[in-house]
């Protein structure tokens, strides 16, 4: 199929679990409608449990439902999709426990008793921006901290309300700055679409904004004056957490937290300068939650991902929100322009308080040498490269530091680096002598995504164009096969002539959750699907299931990774990887309505 | 250039086991090569010594297990490095995919049982060209690193030198080292000269290079003179540092130099073309083998879950070793001695033997189960009973179809019949035609079987009684002409070549060009059996004439125009077989060959532009340029041009023939090469020299047109097809469990296709299924094994060959072709 591609309305599983402390809601038909094993005789299609484990069926619609004790099958034979034929219900995410007993239908709805409980269960036909919004409404509920979208921790399993008031990630910066991608794409398609003063498209222009925001705060937190970019920060009414260098500002100084980190490496009370208030706009956002900078504690030792991130979003907030907000346009120019200066000046690293490099933000030569850094520079050398063209295109100064600086990276081989990574990632992962996926870091696709697309997009030279798209082509040789739109869309606004799989794709937005709650599923009972095997021992899926039926996860994880159980149902995710595939694809008009 | 940069000395011994002797002096050469090793160990502390091939290790624990011991003592030290987990160094551009997984499989769990770990360098220094689709074979052997030396540079300049990255379409890659020169350097002259290519190379390269070194090919190894010499000159001033090492070592510093290697993405070819058609013997016997180990294994598989059968894997392994062995490179590209081919006889024979009469067993075991059972067939009669058909009833005949997919193609019985009816009872289209013997009837039967995947169906046939019979067949013949749903074939009364070949599909006719199906004999007589530095043959020394030709079939099933071509003392019968609803025109033939140094083409000249030669390769597709260069290809190649916009493509079909060439727009299979035994850049003395495909020749080739990239048509499948029929077995009446149709594994996708179905070597009892993806393309797939009610979805890569494990109890692993017995430890 060819782009722009339009996804159908998709019927999204909604489960509501009754446990056991619940007996009283589960209808007492379900209790008795009792158990016959069904005849799957008919069935010539790979089925998820052993055909001697199902117990019971129910026909409904034209859709048969297969109770097993390892889980529920829906096999609907008139689907259109394939991937719609079978799908598969399983602990924790749809059902209390694995022994489906009975089955029964109650209008739209099917009830599924189990050992320990029951599950109603609707499918539910939503578009996919409905599902997006969905998501979008889960995420601003539950998990948004002042404008930072990562994850939210509950106290009590399934029961979003019972949100963590706090939380921190050490990726708050990249994946709140992610989120904001999406919101700015969805803002300019609805704006596209309803004008400028269309309630849908100020609600969207409001959302964008805060996100970029939040993005941003990170970026001017430290008060240092000198473009350092904070990880993430908490406030003096939450705990601090003890993973790292923490800091805490007091009026025009900032000391170093006690942690086990800043006592082993003996930084505990030291007290530097912070001169530069954090601009008032961007402020606010904890102010108005009623504390000052005083209590602001912020972490650092902040990485390439977030630097990356961070100069994305500039570039796209520039472009979609820059127009009609002059001051936001000029605290995105300012604060890119702080940062990339800070590493320039710094012999292209993060530089910490003490003075040594951050431990994942260098970007210079000497660490390109060095045995991490020799597979990390095909990476890294586009990063710089990009911030150095999203800094000379957002302020439009193609001449001076930044382009000088830019020659001179080309000058030593970093337009080069790029298109070795294929071959250097290779040579790095075999030291193990294993199997190269064993290996593989998945978080670097979505750096790898951020930092080709971008450059490639913005350079201005046609051969050194030609030669990033060959880069990004590489890295799509590991990346393709996770037929994730957040990766594989931004590859095609980037390299229009590359191919990619639109029916995956549209598989991908159909078959998402329509919540970001971290409910496992049981993968070990599937029969469907055959474990493969790396040589080194890792474990995968044969075939990619649909991600209604995996792990929830950031752009950060092996999709195909063998793994049954995550989050106990503990954590909300950000719906980000959602809204930034799907607003991106709108936005690049690779994804019709 | 980092601080590892380094000259690795790489003391071995290359051992050819064949080739200018037998196997027996191979053997004994082995003994006293690996003797002379563990001396050297003894004598010199550091000193480390490197050597491939199970097999000899195997000949070795048999015939002198004190000495093994020895071995697995320094193996346990680090300091003797077996390498290739092969069973010998095998031609590299013959042997099926799946002869490379069991290549693997049987001697790197030989070394894993014997030693406690399996070999991690695949090392082929001798073979004389490298598929393309080596990378994903050696990482599914648990190889990721690779060394090869041929084409040297003089042959081939564009492939890397030295070190580089291999990958395939799958995406395996594998570390390549190039030796730069030879492989065995001995005395201090030759070590002088050596060691400035090596000085020179890693000046160049800016990486550590491995000097290979010791007496070889009739083994040897390191002498003391070599030794003394190394140990000497290790730490010279002014010259890169040397240290005794290993391959694996060597491979383990270059991962750490940081240092940017070339990737290649083709194959490493050529060195010797001529011998990808010398010595048709051994070809056909490789091919034959790997066609009944593949249907009897599958079959035996079937049976033992089905019908009893007893676990055949030893049986199975020591055939299968005996093909390995076969494969060995200066074997099975026919440059041994005359005398070896004697022994190749008798050991591919004892393989196909063993196959067969699995084959057999599974077949009869499975076909007793079968309901064949009819009211009335017992009781008495009082006439003369033949063909195991009870008077008045229609005789059972099961048809075995061992390729995973559905097939309908015409099969063979050895009695003529008067109808044949499926097991719905439906009549299908059948002929009696004629029969290869000269007493009875002289007549057999075809008809035309539709089989599940692996799978059979039974038939029923009634005994010849004379009536007439006109089914609705597609076939059709008329004078030199002969047609069928698929295909128009007309040929020239003159020539005997085709004249006219339309695929009726979309009328295109392909002799457009002029006559097709040439056959064309060439001049070979400057060149040695390798053909060493001759990589096109296109001195043509003329072309056959035409004896005579006739329709000698025209049936229902199928229709049959004989050719019979002459050249000098030489005789060329063919047969074109157009059979129902086939879409490839079959060509048996018959040669009485005598023309010495020459080598026999059938040509395709096509018109058309843009042409793209495509060939199979070992689980695998590769293109070429056609620039008429000599070819290793597997069981189909391909040439596609552009006609009026349209792309299309003939592929020549063969089932024991791995040479070609496409000079242009002429596709050119070679069937055979005349030209002296094991004649190694010779003056060529007076002597009554024996010649390598002197006398009967007997092969087929087959004609298959498509729309379209080779690729994307079903040409692989049809290639299986033509190299693995499915199998009449005669039953009797009998009441049975087993309906009369069944089908145990297939595949939701036409383009995934089973290359294995066996008994996993741990005794388990599970399967081992081995398929791989033939059109290039991503697959989402579902397969299904009904012997354990498994199916279960799966995802492959272009051209990726994927292992599955299937248990007992339906669930599956997908595995290296190590079948998870063996881990990365």
């Amino acid at each position: 199929m060819a782009f722009p591609i339009k996804i159908p309305k998709t019927l999204t599983r909604v489960c509501e679990i009754y446990n056991k402390y619940a007996k009283k809601q589960i209808p007492t038909e379900l209790k008795l409608a009792g158990a016959k094993k069904p005849d799957l005789s008919g069935l010539d299609i790979p089925l998820p449990s052993k055909r001697s484990e199902y117990t019971c069926s129910l026909k409904k619609d034209g859709v048969l439902w297969l109770g097993a004790t390892t889980g529920l099958t829906r096999y609907d034979p008139n689907a259109e999709r394939e991937y719609d034929k079978i799908m598969y219900f399983s602990a924790d995410r749809d059902l209390p426990d694995n022994h489906v007993k009975s089955l029964w239908a109650d209008g739209d709805a099917v009830w599924a008793l189990t050992e320990t409980g029951a599950s109603r269960i609707t499918m539910v036909e939503y578009t996919a921006e409905e599902l997006g919004d969905i998501l979008r409404a889960e995420t601003k509920k539950y998990v948004d901290r002042r404008g930072m979208v990562t994850q939210r921790h509950l106290t009590v399993p399934r029961v979003k309300e019972s949100k963590v008031p706090y939380n921190h990630s050490d990726n708050d910066g990249c994946f709140t700055a992610s989120y904001a991608m999406g919101e700015m794409c969805r803002f300019h398609v609805l704006k596209e679409k309803y004008g400028a003063e269309d309630e849908r498209v100020l609600e969207a222009r409001k959302s964008a904004t805060r996100a970029v925001e939040a993005a941003l705060l990170l970026m001017n937190i430290s008060g240092r004056g000198n473009g350092f970019v904070a990880r993430t920060y908490v406030t003096t009414a939450e705990p601090c957490p003890d993973d790292g260098l923490f800091y805490k500002k007091q009026g025009d100084k900032t000391y170093v937290v006690t942690t086990s980190d800043s006592i082993h490496k003996n930084m505990v009370g030291m007290v530097f300068d912070s001169p530069c208030p954090v601009p008032d706009r961007l402020a606010k956002l904890y102010r108005d939650e009623g504390f000052t900078d005083d209590d602001i504690i912020y972490k650092g030792d902040t990485s390439s991902d977030e630097i990356t991130t961070h100069f994305v979003n500039i570039w796209m907030a520039h472009e979609i929100l820059g127009p009609d907000d002059p001051e936001l346009d000029e605290l995105l120019i300012m604060s890119g322009t702080n940062t990339l200066n800070h590493i320039i000046d710094n012999g292209f690293v993060l530089r910490e308080c003490h003075g040594k490099p951050t431990t994942w933000a260098k970007w210079n030569i000497d660490y390109f040498n060095t045995s991490f850094g020799w597979a990390d520079a095909c990476l890294n050398s586009a990063q710089i490269l990009m911030y150095l063209r999203v800094m000379m295109y957002v302020t439009g100064q193609f001449e001076g530091k930044w382009n000088d600086t830019f020659n001179t990276l080309i000058a030593q081989g970093y337009d080069k680096l790029p298109l070795k990574h294929e071959e250097r990632f290779h040579m790095s992962s075999m030291i193990s002598m294993a199997d190269s996926v064993e290996e593989m870091m998945f978080g670097d696709h979505m750096l790898a995504t951020l930092a080709l697309w971008p450059l490639i997009l913005l350079e201005t030279d046609a051969e050194r164009k030609e030669n990033f798209r060959k880069a990004f082509k590489s890295w799509n040789g590991t990346i393709r096969r996770e037929h994730d739109p957040g990766y594989d869309i931004p590859f095609l606004a980037a390299c229009p002539d590359a191919y990619v799989d639109s029916e995956m794709m549209i598989d991908w937005f159909r078959r998402t959750n329509a919540s970001r709650l971290c409910s496992g599923c049981d993968i070990d009972s599937r029969k469907d699907i055959a474990r493969r095997y790396r040589f080194g021992g890792y474990k995968e899926t044969s075939a990619l299931l649909p991600p209604d039926e995996r792990f929830i996860s950031k752009y950060d994880r092996n999709p195909y990774e063998w793994k049954t159980e995550e989050g106990g149902m503990t954590q909300i995710e950000s719906c980000y990887v959602y809204t930034f595939a799907y607003w991106l694809g709108r936005y690049y008009g690779l994804i019709e309505e | 250039m980092s601080e590892f940069s380094k000259i690795h000395l790489i003391g071995n011994a290359h051992l050819d086991p064949v080739w200018l002797w037998r196997w027996q002096e191979g053997c004994g050469e082995v003994m006293q090569t690996f003797r002379s090793a563990l001396d050297r160990l003894n004598e010199y502390d550091d000193f480390v010594f490197t050597c491939s091939s199970a097999a000899y290790y195997s000949w070795v624990k048999e015939i002198d297990p004190a000495m093994f011991e020895e071995i697995k003592e320094r193996v346990q030290e680090g300091r003797w490095v077996p390498v290739n987990g092969w069973w010998v160094q095998p031609d590299c551009n013959i042997p099926s995919a799946e002869s490379f997984a069991r290549q693997a499989l049987y001697s790197q769990l030989f070394y894993y049982e014997n030693f406690g770990k399996i070999c991690r360098t695949g090392y082929n220094v001798d073979s004389f060209g490298h598929n393309a689709n080596l990378p994903q074979l050696l990482m599914n052997a648990g190889m990721p690193a690779y060394v090869m030396m041929r084409p040297g540079m003089h042959e081939n300049a564009e492939i890397p030198e030295s070190a580089f990255i291999w990958k395939h379409r799958d995406g395996s890659k594998v570390i390549t080292y190039r030796i730069p020169n030879t492989y065995a350097p001995s005395g201090s002259h030759s070590l002088e000269r050596e060691r400035k290519v090596y000085e020179d190379a890693i000046n160049e390269t800016g990486h550590g290079v491995m000097f290979f070194y010791g007496v070889g090919n009739h083994g040897g190894g390191p002498t003391k003179s070599d030794m003394n010499w190394m140990i000497e000159h290790m730490e010279d001033d002014g010259w890169h540092e040397m240290e005794f090492s290993s391959p694996d070592d060597y491979f383990r510093d270059l991962l750490v130099e940081m240092v940017d290697l070339p990737m290649w993405e083709d194959e490493l070819q050529h060195h010797a073309s001529g011998c990808y058609s010398a010595t048709s013997l051994v070809k056909q016997l490789n091919r034959n083998a790997e066609n009944e180990l593949y249907a009897a294994e599958s079959f035996a598989t079937v049976a033992n879950f089905i019908a009893d059968m007893n676990p055949s894997n030893e049986e199975f392994a020591k055939a299968w070793k005996e093909v390995c062995f076969n494969q060995f490179h200066d074997i099975l590209c026919g440059c041994s001695i005359m005398e070896a081919y004697e022994d190749v006889r008798h050991t591919f024979g004892a393989a196909i033997n063993t196959a067969m009469k699995k084959y057999n067993e599974a077949a009869l075991r499975i076909a007793g189960k079968i309901d064949t059972w009819l009211d009335g067939v017992s009781d008495p009669v009082d006439t003369c009973v033949r063909h195991h058909s009870a008077p008045g009833f229609p005789r059972p005949v099961a048809v075995f179809n061992p390729l995973s997919f559905d097939v309908e193609v015409p099969v063979q019985t050895y009695h003529p019949s008067s109808k044949v009816k499926d097991c719905d009872g439906n009549e299908v289209v059948f002929s009696n035609v004629r029969s290869s013997r000269s007493n009875d009837s002289h007549l057999d039967t075809v008809f035309l079987a539709k089989v599940p995947a692996m799978g059979y169906a039974t038939y029923w046939l009634d005994e010849f009684d004379g009536d007439e019979y006109a089914p609705d067949s597609d076939v059709n013949a008329n004078g030199l002409c002969m047609e069928n749903e698929y295909l128009k074939v007309a040929f020239s009364n003159e020539t005997g070549c085709i004249t006219s070949l339309i695929d009726k599909q979309n009328g295109y006719d392909y002799a457009a060009n002029g006559e097709l199906a040439v056959p064309t004999v060439i001049d070979d007589h400057k060149t040695d059996t390798w053909a060493h530095n001759v990589f096109k043959f296109h001195d043509i020394k003329g072309v056959m004439a035409l004896e005579s030709i006739e329709l000698i079939e025209d049936e229902y099933a199928r229709a049959v125009i004989r050719t019979v071509h002459t050249f000098g003392k030489s005789v060329l019968h063919q047969d074109f077989i157009l059979g129902a609803k086939q879409k490839t025109l079959r060509v048996k033939c018959r040669a009485m060959w005598s023309e010495q140094f020459t080598m026999l083409k059938t040509s395709f000249k096509l018109a058309g532009e843009d042409g793209i030669n495509t060939a199979e390769i070992p689980g695998s597709f590769i293109k070429r340029p056609t620039n008429g260069e000599e070819e290793p290809h597997q069981r189909w190649a391909d040439l596609t041009v552009t006609v009026d916009g349209v792309r299309r493509g003939l592929s020549i079909l063969n089932d024991s023939k791995y040479s070609y060439d496409c000079p242009d727009n002429d596709l050119r299979l070679t069937l055979l090469r005349n030209v002296i035994f094991a004649d190694h850049y010779s003056p060529r003395p007076e002597a009554d020299f024996r010649f390598c495909d002197e006398g009967l020749q007997s092969f087929e080739y087959g004609i298959y047109l498509h729309e379209g990239e080779a690729e994307c048509s079903d040409v692989t499948k049809e290639a299986a097809l033509f190299n693995i029929r499915p199998n009449c077995v005669p039953m009797g009446y009998h009441k049975g469990s087993l309906p009369q149709k069944q089908g145990f594994v297939r595949f939701n996708a036409d383009n995934i296709l089973m290359t294995a179905l066996k008994l996993c070597e741990d005794g388990s009892g599970d399967i081992i299924l081995r398929c791989h993806e033939t059109k290039g393309k991503e697959t989402h797939c579902a397969v299904f094994c009904d012997l354990v009610e498994a199916a279960f979805r799966t995802y492959f890569e272009p051209n990726e060959i994927k292992t599955f494990r299937i248990h007992k109890d339906g669930f599956a692993d997908e595995l290296n072709f190590l079948e998870g017995i063996v881990s990365n430890d």
